[in-house]
């Protein structure tokens, strides 16, 4: 038995240049919101159209991607679906960044008390999953993009308050900190030149990791039958809808599940390479100090 | 007595491969049965390395080369073949690393970590390995035996440094291999585990090899020396030969910078003591915050009091937790005083005042431990020299060329200007946090530990430039240190903090006199044989 | 001895407070988001059936409906601390009875997707550290990648697609083989990830280093000396694991047809059976509160540094 107790080197990626699974993915985003913002005009039919003598067909030269259940059009519905998802998605890590981040660093910047508070706060509701919260606040809400997005902002906001806690809190400690008030350096010109900069890296590097979660959660909520409303159609609720009629009609669920995946996949590398990006150690890995004369 | 034939381990061309190239190079030498060979070299060295090396505990991704020959006990030492390590180490050869807290297992007590290394030796398990647990405790001069079912956090550093020695004598080696054993301890305990290794080596006829930093340390333990830098052995031979009289010009300086700090500073010019002090303390008293909500605070410090006076240096001497750093930072307004107050020129601090005024800031500048830490990694030099200025609303083209002045004075090349902290040296990263602290023109210069990071050699070069600097601008200095030859090197008066008070104060040349606090005297205790070094 | 037990226990009990407050606190926010909803459920059941506007006023005068908010609190809460969570409005039967009936579902399907999830993720990042080999690693990154681009219904619906639908291997639904495989593997990609780094940040930590220095077994330097160190991580992954469950457990149940708590909640809702979403709602939170708050607790008790 021998067991070596030591793992592979970490291949130590090179930050400054761009891996080409982070270009493809950024590419691949690109042509997302791109396909988001024509649709309307390429899309071969109206994503609404029931066509009752074409019921759950097969794709073929009229319907590419084939048609659903109720005779529309998957292709088309695909197209257009592309535009609620990607709203929903970048609206929820909007919401989520500008409440959960704002507020935290409000509470932050006017001091221990409404820090203790507001935190004291998110503490005691934290146990909540954010599906759970965000299928309650729809509820509560009702359905459509917007109510949604604010939802799932409201429900992933907390994510961004711890962030910007811990990189509060990190900066505030910082010898450099201290330096800068004995110049005289006050609040305004250690937050501008100091913590804001350092802050803003961390909440990016967390919108980016939530953007795909919230996309997957609409999902989820429009799967449940819960999310979007049916004349603004999503990938979640396709999927959904397809669901009842695996058996006789398989081409229907297949395209929104590829179309979901290959955009949470392409966003989470994109998230990924930020983090690395934003890392404030990055610096001093990447490369070695002088040695001493 | 078998008379030895060979020495008990020699290594013949030892390197280290690491991804980039090698970190060790043709690094050879021998240690004999019962003889004491000191391996030296400042951080990066590659001294830590070698040690590894021989034990076969490298870190991942780090490879011993081709060429490496190494022999222990008349056979090759198998250096890639694990299991055959395996067999060899606790038994045949032994290591006390530097650190013991992170060294022992903090989820065991630490009898238990003693037994399981007694247990490799052979020792069955019941009342026999109980009684050889408690055995080496009290060889370590831990008699009693509660030791043995304390868990690591519960020991200080010394005893969990004990504990380390006891685990690796359990296997009786024939080699021990110390690994900065006394860096990681607090000054007055460092001496007791020297001597307390110096003795086991002795009495069990180990042999050892004692890899330090401290030149004293290696000329009072060891028999023979070999120098590493950058890698290589630079120069070796028998201690008392290399440290009397060295060959290489690295080695001078390495000898010379300790030899520098014994030697008084170049005097100061005369400077009246009619000048009122610019900074007088007086009773003060600092809390930190209680841990949990409803815990009372904690005194940090009690009961201080002293002055300083223009162009003088107070120094501070105290071991970690002692307070020092509380004080400093205190006079620097970074700490509301609890009791007590601190006159600063312009102003005076006082529990129910602890602010100092925006305009009055700038009199009192501190220079901090860490230099990477004081300097925004995100920021250029020319930003981060040009902090200070830029505030005072000097523009961005006058604040560069004023910064670039500045550090010219520090002895840095303007060229770093555009440079970020991290693409220098530690020893140049604090000379920029110098020269920006400078361009606050600043009465007091309060520097905490502001050389503790630093290899010796760059250390006495920061040293030699704050009195230079000190000698030019005329500021008063308050120098906390843990390093009585440092601290007596650069102070002209010395206060000794321990526990939250000042317990002992005097001149800095009578540091070592007559009449000295018990604490005093441990602290200084660690400095074994200074003339010798 | 007895302080630090005296210690421990008043941490217990602050801790056990803390969960309390929380559970309470969560129930309050559910009972009120359900108020927000547009609509009662006489509204519901006035769309169903022929009503009268008086019958309706009698309906809500019995229901409680026409009292505050904060009354209707009280006494849902009074009621809810007795095991009485009222009537379902659809199926005029006792909630508690309902979330009786759908527990030991939800709860085998749980416990089984954590069981083989952790079973998952400990193995392979053991074997990723263990083996020296790049092999094992990849298997951590492959997991991991599976896991977030792969979400569970998406897996879920394509599963029943191919198993079923393709290969005709029958029955899919009701069955609970899938499912926990689908949300075992990706409870394993969420933690398997920060698992393995932390292990290989043990391997490499001063005490294995001594452990190995003692010239130890290395199976006992991984059991003795590795794994009690990432035993803290371990646990708040698995707190994660089992927030992530909250959603695999809805979806799953959803698509394969398991009658428990998550198809109960998701039928009322649809059904505006308020009674019933509340219930189960607060079923699950206040389970994940003391899961968490018991995690905490056990961290505590295992590390005796935490304790001084």
């Amino acid at each position: 038995m021998s067991l070596a107790l030591s793992s592979a080197p970490l291949r130590e990626k090179r930050a400054g240049r761009w891996p080409v699974a982070v270009l493809a993915a950024g590419a691949t985003v690109v042509a997302i919101v791109a396909m988001a913002a024509i649709a309307p005009l390429v899309a071969p039919y109206d994503p609404l159209d029931q066509d009752l003598l074409a019921l759950n067909q097969a794709p073929d030269a009229a319907h590419w991607l084939g048609t659903d259940h109720i005779g529309r059009d998957v292709l088309s519905r695909l197209l257009v679906g592309t535009r609620t998802t990607l709203t929903i998605g970048f609206g929820g890590a909007a919401v989520a960044l500008a409440i959960g981040g704002g507020l935290g660093l409000v509470a932050l910047a006017l001091g221990r008390l409404t820090e203790t508070l507001l935190f004291g706060a998110v503490d005691l509701i934290r146990a909540i999953p954010p599906i759970l919260l965000a299928l309650l606040l729809v509820v509560a809400l009702g359905a459509g993009a917007g109510p949604v997005a604010i939802a799932l902002g409201l429900s992933y906001a907390p994510f961004f308050a711890y962030v910007a806690r811990a990189a509060w809190h990190r900066e505030m400690a910082q010898d450099y900190v201290t330096a800068a008030r004995t110049f005289g350096g006050g609040p305004l010109h250690v937050l501008r030149l100091h913590v804001l900069p350092n802050l803003a890296g961390a909440l990016i590097t967390q919108a980016a990791i939530v953007l795909p979660r919230c996309i997957v959660t609409e999902s989820v909520l429009s799967f449940l039958g819960l999310g979007s409303s049916p004349d603004a159609p999503t990938w979640g609720r396709m999927v959904a809808d397809a669901s009842r009629t695996i058996e006789i009609a398989p081409h229907a669920i297949v395209a929104p599940v590829i179309a979901i995946v290959v955009l949470t996949t392409s966003l989470s590398v994109i998230g990924d390479d930020l983090r690395r990006r934003f890392d404030p150690l990055r610096h001093a890995r990447a490369t070695p100090p002088e040695v001493e004369p | 007595m078998i008379e030895p034939t060979e020495p008990l381990l020699s290594v013949e061309a030892l390197s280290v491969e690491a991804p980039h190239g090698p970190l060790v190079r043709g690094v050879s030498f021998t240690v004999g049965r019962g003889r004491t060979l000191a391996l030296v070299g400042e951080s990066g060295s590659g001294k830590s390395l070698t040690a590894l090396a021989t034990l076969g505990l490298l870190p991942p991704g780090l490879t011993v080369g081709s060429g490496t020959r190494a022999r222990f006990d008349g056979r090759a030492l198998p250096l890639g073949d694990e299991p055959a390590m395996r067999s060899l180490r606790g038994r045949r050869i032994a290591i006390v690393f530097q650190d013991p807290m992170a060294c022992l297992n903090p989820f065991m007590r630490v009898g238990v970590q003693i037994g399981e290394s007694l247990q490799r030796a052979g020792v069955p398990r019941g009342t026999a390995r109980r009684d050889r647990t408690l055995a080496l405790l009290r060889e370590v001069e831990l008699a009693d035996p509660a030791f043995a079912r304390r868990y690591p956090h519960e020991l200080s550093g010394g005893q969990q440094q004990r504990v380390m020695i006891a685990m690796a004598l359990a296997g009786a080696p024939d080699l021990l291999i110390a690994d900065e054993p006394t860096s990681a301890l607090d000054t007055s305990v460092q001496a007791e585990v020297a001597r307390l290794l110096a003795r086991l080596q002795e009495h069990r006829g180990m042999a050892m090899l004692f890899i330090t930093h401290d030149l004293a340390l290696a000329h009072r333990l060891a028999d023979d020396i070999a120098v590493m830098r950058a890698g290589e052995i630079v120069e070796t031979g028998p201690v008392a030969r290399v440290l009397s009289s060295p060959r290489l010009p690295y080695t001078e300086r390495l000898v010379s910078a300790r030899r520098r700090l014994l030697s008084p500073p170049p005097a100061a010019p005369a400077i009246g003591d009619e000048d009122a002090p610019l900074l007088a303390v007086e009773n003060l008293a600092v809390d930190y915050p209680g841990r949990g909500l409803f815990a009372a605070p904690v005194r940090a410090l009690a009961g201080a009091s002293f002055t300083l006076a223009r162009g003088r240096t107070l120094g501070v001497l105290g071991e970690s937790g002692s307070g020092k750093s509380t004080l400093a930072a205190a006079i620097a307004g970074l700490r509301r005083p609890a009791a007590g107050r601190i006159r600063l020129p312009g102003c005076t601090l006082t529990p129910e005042r602890p602010t100092i005024p925006p305009a009055r800031r700038r009199a009192c500048q501190l220079v901090f431990q860490n230099p990477a830490g004081a300097l925004n990694p995100r920021l250029t030099i020319a930003q981060l020299a040009g902090e200070p200025l830029r505030l005072s609303g000097v523009g961005r083209t006058a604040a560069r060329e004023k910064s670039a002045e500045a550090l010219a004075a520090v002895g840095l090349d303007p060229a770093v200007l555009d440079r970020y902290p991290h693409q220098l040296s530690g020893g140049q990263r604090q000379r920029v946090c110098i020269a920006r602290a400078l361009l606050c023109d600043p009465q007091i210069l309060v520097c905490d530990e502001a050389v503790s990071a630093l290899d010796a050699t760059v250390q006495m070069q920061i040293l030699v430039l704050l009195k230079e600097l000190q000698h030019r601008h005329r500021f008063a200095m308050l120098f906390v240190g843990h390093d009585p030859e440092v601290v007596r090197w650069i102070a002209d008066e010395v206060v000794v903090v321990h526990g939250g008070r000042i317990v002992d104060r005097c001149a800095a040349a009578d540091l070592d006199g007559d009449g000295r606090h018990p604490h005093t005297r441990s602290l200084l205790a660690a400095r074994f044989d200074r003339a010798a070094a | 001895m007895s302080r630090l037990a005296t210690d421990t226990l008043a941490a217990v009990a602050l801790r056990l407070a803390k969960m309390l407050l929380q559970a309470a606190a969560i129930v309050v926010l559910v009972f009120l988001l359900v108020r927000v909803v547009p609509g009662d459920t006489v509204d519901v059941l006035a769309a169903q059936g022929d009503l009268t506007e008086a019958q309706q006023q009698a309906m809500r005068h019995e229901l409680g409906l026409d009292r505050s908010a904060g009354a209707q609190l009280v006494a849902w809460s009074a009621a809810a601390l007795s095991g009485d969570f009222g009537q379902s409005i659809r199926f005029h039967r006792p909630v508690a009875d309902m979330l009786a009936t759908a527990l030991p579902t939800t709860l085998t399907f749980a416990s089984l997707s954590f069981a083989v999830g952790i079973v998952i993720a400990f193995t392979i990042a053991i074997a990723a550290v263990t083996s020296g080999t790049g092999k094992a690693v990849a298997l951590v990154d492959a997991v991991n990648i599976w896991s977030i681009a792969f979400p569970t219904f998406c897996v879920g619906v394509l599963g029943i697609l191919i198993v079923s639908v393709w290969l005709g291997w029958l029955p899919v639904l009701g069955s609970m083989v899938l499912p926990v495989v689908i949300i075992g593997i990706d409870n394993a990609g969420q933690i398997v990830k920060p698992l393995h780094e932390e292990l290989r940040e043990a391997t490499a930590a001063a005490h294995v280093r001594t452990a190995r220095a003692k010239g130890l077994h290395p199976i006992r330097v991984v059991v003795v000396h590795l794994l009690p160190t990432a035993l803290p991580i371990a646990l708040t992954l698995s707190g994660l694991v089992l927030a992530g469950l909250v959603a695999g457990t809805l979806t799953m149940e959803v698509l394969f047809g398991l009658p428990g708590i998550g198809s109960l909640l998701l039928n009322a809702i649809h059904g505006r059976d308020y009674p019933v979403v509340q219930a189960a709602i607060a079923v699950i939170v206040v389970a994940l509160v003391a899961i968490n708050a018991a995690t905490d607790i056990l961290h505590r008790l295992i590390d005796p540094r935490v304790s001084a």
